[in-house]
């Protein structure tokens, strides 16, 4: 019995592996627009600016810094 | 004991294998490129050994790609200049839409011949490593040259390969500064 475990386990792994290697030339869906974390230039702007005038730092997502304004 | 813990490493690089997928094979230069057929837009089939007998520079395109936009119009420039001694482009798309396709090449309006890929037959045979990608092969079908990716001023780089093929390489220098801004001559 468990040495049929020891064969499903892997079989299984290999069968319901949700992993893939996407080639260069199968990166239409990822190159949507939708598939962006921001796909308005417009509207990251505003939320930045909107973090930046609650946290008083500046920055956003792409520095560290807590929000004492001295950042 | 042994046996057991072998097991279970077999087991975890199982398990850390399995959604890894072995690397496509990428041809090489000096390899013969592969016996491929695709359709044209138009519905007919185009092999590329068809074009045997003539310096092919296959370019793997797709709409959502911005620098193939790029290259198309200076690859079909290529075309255009030394089509008559023997150059060809063809394009290969590789969108799965047809219609994306067809739009861009509405918007690009190249000259030479365009095969559509959505199986991505071809990119697989060939091993492309990125986008665009362009191979260059000469009048036999072997690879000459491979070009990964695509800026303006690679563009000398390809015609002076194509030039080489053609026979011919005291011509470079006309079309280049032309197309090519701010490009350093091979």
């Amino acid at each position: 019995m468990q040495r049929r475990w020891h064969l499903a386990l892997p079989l299984a792994a290999l069968l319901l592996s949700a992993c893939a290697t996407v080639q260069p030339w199968q990166r239409g869906d990822l190159a949507r627009n939708e598939m962006a974390f921001e796909p308005d230039p417009l509207l990251a702007s505003y939320r930045r600016h909107v973090e930046f005038s609650k946290e008083a730092a500046s920055g956003g997502a792409t520095l560290s810094g807590g929000g004492c304004g001295c950042n | 004991m042994i046996r057991r813990n072998l097991k279970r490493l077999l087991r975890i690089a199982t398990l850390a294998l399995c959604g890894v997928l072995p690397p496509v094979q990428a041809l090489e230069i000096g390899e013969a490129a592969p016996a491929l057929v695709a359709m044209q837009p138009d519905g007919r089939a185009l092999a590329l050994a068809s074009l045997r007998g003539q310096v092919v520079y296959v370019d793997f395109w797709a709409s959502w790609c911005a620098p193939c936009l790029q290259a198309m119009p200076a690859l079909d420039a290529l075309q255009r200049r030394y089509g008559a001694r023997g150059f060809a482009v063809i394009g290969v798309n590789v969108d799965t839409e047809r219609k994306a396709a067809l739009r861009m090449l509405e918007r690009v309006g190249v000259g030479f011949a365009i095969v559509l890929d959505p199986q991505g037959r071809w990119p697989e045979a060939f091993g492309l490593s990125a986008m665009p990608s362009g191979y260059l092969l000469d009048r036999a079908g072997v690879v000459r040259f491979v070009k990964a990716g695509y800026m303006a001023k690679d563009l000398p780089q390809i015609e002076a390969a194509v030039l080489t093929l053609l026979g011919d390489d005291g011509d470079a220098k006309t079309m280049a500064p032309r197309a090519a801004t701010g490009g350093a001559a091979p």
